[in-house]
């Protein structure tokens, strides 16, 4: 006969085992998550070259459900070429306003003609050569007088998987967009090699490889660089429809599409908190700003063709869009 | 004993079950249906062509066929002959061709040659033909391609203008053009150029004309050329950004989609008299609307569209289109079915 005592222990003990049993699943699911949220997220980046000292960027605790924050969203070039020293083809300087629904996106010019973080000047897609996102966000906060929250970087294999593994987007293209001199980096051949693409005009589903042919090229542009931020904003607002869609279930495959091509400051449970956020916010309360002439106007500086700011009416203009109290 | 072991193995299927639970909760991106193996939703009478992941296929009633074109390359934008034959682009990675194929799928005459390994492997000498139309006698064929361009490595510049030429007659696209063509645009450099010719029944050219703004963008006007070489008339403003324009064959009514530089687009419609379009009519608003065509009586229109920012692009159609009491859009083909929303639809009679 076994006692009260002996059944209770009994009790405790299968239910443990359940318990363990139930937990060791829900973590092997997530484990590619939590691999990703070990190595790429909650990043404290104090990696710079050279003499400047710099203090580690960390991000707040926890994203609020309503007080505004701001993202430097970074994307570069990551295939072989580059051995890991990574240009940012892309600054998208991000608020967003939970309360208000509202988000507004800033693409800085990646060759706009900037102080960088370590004293020098130089184009501002440099930053992230130099010392990581940790520069980059410090260039952008002097440079541009503003505060920034978080970042994430994305190299571009890991926006074609991304998006392949979201199912692809719908986008309307504004223009044909073709290019006889498009890198064929991805491919896996020569990496120096080139490749003519075309992306026809209207309405259309976009695989991720063409939907970074849409988004990367810029020789056959009468805006270059200019265009190629507007449809890189383009991209992001398609990409608001599917996360209405996406559930925590969704962040292991996402994490590992993703790989060794993301990094961000913001934990795991931030960024699957961004993802309702996004999905929320009304075609008509994004505000998108691309810094033309007369914000920037074209020069020749240190032996290359770049932009040089116009900080008077730049600054202005974050101000009005980036308030001090985000 | 036994108890334990089936406690064990309990417990065992109770992490399976919660990691598999957790799979079934992850958002599915289930791959697009093939239309051949759906069945349209609304039977229209004739035959209507489109285009899904490289091939060409044939609604008629309520059966759907491939067409068995040769394989290789993604076949796009059927347009039909009067003779119910049909042009049809082939397109490869990086240039295409335009091909004259029979309702049964037979290859009639390859009508243009871009094929690296018979011409060049020089990649910038290769070229686009697009948008084959068929002017409303059925002797001349419209294009656009990106011939000429600059030689290799003297400039990026790689633009859409607009050529006819005979039909039945041999014509090469090659550096310096169309040889055998006739050029009727001249577009502007680095911006995409002039695309989807509508050839008129009083021998002028409707087209899509992309245009630099000056201020940072890039629209779309609906331009119209008397003759070739003639100064462009554009028929709509910058502000509109009205494109893929689809005129009906009695020639009065013109569907285009405008995306009044927003985010989504609009289907709209207006009376093209001579050289003047009449106010713009909005058939379907807040769309991803693409690519309209319109049935060969012209009192239908078919244009692609999906029916939410994440869902398939499918055919669509609106009776009465050029009336002033048009039917409600209908979706014709099933909602699993993600079609080519960049090739329009051809409906022949047949």
């Amino acid at each position: 006969m076994k006692t009260g005592r002996q059944r209770a222990a009994r009790g405790s003990f299968v239910a443990a085992g359940f318990l363990v049993s139930i937990v060791t699943g829900v973590v092997l699911y997530f484990l590619p998550a939590i691999q990703v949220a070990l190595r790429d997220t909650g990043q404290v980046n104090t990696s710079l070259g050279g003499t400047a000292q710099l203090k580690p960027v960390s991000a707040s605790e926890h994203l609020s459900s309503t007080a505004p924050f701001t993202l430097l969203l970074l994307g570069s070039d990551s295939d072989s070429k580059f051995g890991g020293a990574y240009l940012t083809q892309s600054m998208i300087l991000t608020r967003v306003d939970p309360a208000t629904k509202h988000v507004t996106m800033l693409s800085i010019p990646r060759d706009l003609w900037v102080r960088l973080c370590n004293g020098g000047n130089g184009k501002i897609d440099q930053a992230f050569l130099h010392g990581g996102a940790q520069c980059a966000i410090q260039t952008v906060q002097r440079d541009l007088r503003v505060h920034i929250d978080y970042y994430a970087w994305i190299g571009l294999q890991g926006l074609v998987s991304v998006l392949n593994q979201l199912g692809g987007i719908n986008v309307i293209a504004n223009n044909p967009v073709m290019d006889d001199y498009y890198p064929a980096d991805l491919s896996g051949g020569n990496p120096y090699d080139y490749q003519r693409i075309l992306v026809l005009p209207g309405a259309q589903h976009m695989s991720g490889t063409l939907a970074l042919e849409y988004v990367r090229a810029r020789h056959d542009d009468a805006y270059g660089d200019f265009a190629r931020s507007q449809r890189q904003q383009q991209i992001l607002i398609a990409l608001r429809a599917k996360t209405k869609h996406l559930s925590l279930a969704d962040i292991p495959g996402l994490a590992t599409s993703l790989g060794s091509n993301f990094q961000t400051n913001m934990s795991i449970g931030q960024v699957s908190g961004l993802l309702p956020i996004a999905g929320s916010v009304p075609l008509a309360s994004i505000t998108q700003v691309v810094l033309l002439p007369p914000y920037t106007s074209n020069a020749y500086v240190g032996g290359q063709d770049a932009l040089l700011p116009n900080w008077s009416l730049i600054r202005a203009e974050v101000a009005k869009y980036f308030p001090a109290a985000s | 004993m036994k108890r334990a072991a089936i406690l064990i193995a309990l417990m065992f299927a109770s992490g399976l079950a919660a990691n598999r639970t957790l799979a079934v909760l992850q958002t599915h991106t289930n791959a697009a249906a093939l239309i051949s193996t759906t069945r349209p939703q609304v039977r229209l009478p004739g035959t209507i062509y489109v285009s899904q992941q490289g091939s060409i296929y044939a609604i008629a009633g309520t059966k759907v066929r491939r067409l068995a074109l040769p394989s290789g390359g993604v076949w796009t934008q059927p347009r039909v002959l009067p003779d119910g034959s049909l042009l049809v682009i082939r397109r490869f990675d990086a240039y295409s061709d335009l091909y004259h194929v029979s309702a049964s799928a037979r290859v009639l005459s390859q009508m243009t040659s871009d094929d690296p390994s018979t011409t060049n492997r020089t990649l910038q000498l290769d070229h686009w033909v697009l948008w084959p139309s068929i002017s409303p006698d059925g002797t001349e064929v419209y294009f656009a391609t990106d011939a000429p361009k600059p030689a290799p490595n003297q400039s990026y510049e790689v633009d859409f203008s607009l050529w006819s030429a005979p039909l039945g007659g041999g014509f090469n696209i090659g550096g310096a053009g169309v040889s055998g063509g006739t050029r009727w645009s001249v577009p502007d450099i680095y911006t995409g150029g002039d695309i989807q010719p509508v050839p008129l029944p009083d021998g002028s050219v409707l087209y899509s004309s992309y245009a630099n703004t000056g201020k940072g963008t890039v629209v779309t006007v609906l331009g119209l050329q008397t003759s070739p070489g003639s100064r462009m008339q554009a028929l709509t403003t910058p502000q509109q950004d009205c494109g893929a324009p689809a005129v009906s064959p009695d020639g009065v009514t013109v569907a285009m989609v405008c995306t009044h530089l927003g985010q989504t687009a609009e289907l709209e419609v207006a009376t093209l008299s001579g050289n003047a379009l009449g106010p713009l009519r909005v058939l379907v608003a807040n769309c991803l609307c693409n690519s309209p065509s319109w049935s060969p009586t012209g009192d239908s229109l078919l244009y692609m569209n999906a029916a939410d920012p994440d869902g398939n692009f499918g055919l669509w159609y609106i009776a009465g289109a050029g009336g002033l009491h048009h039917g409600a859009p209908r979706r014709v083909t099933d909602s699993s079915v993600d079609l080519d929303a960049t090739s329009a639809a051809a409906w022949s009679s047949r």
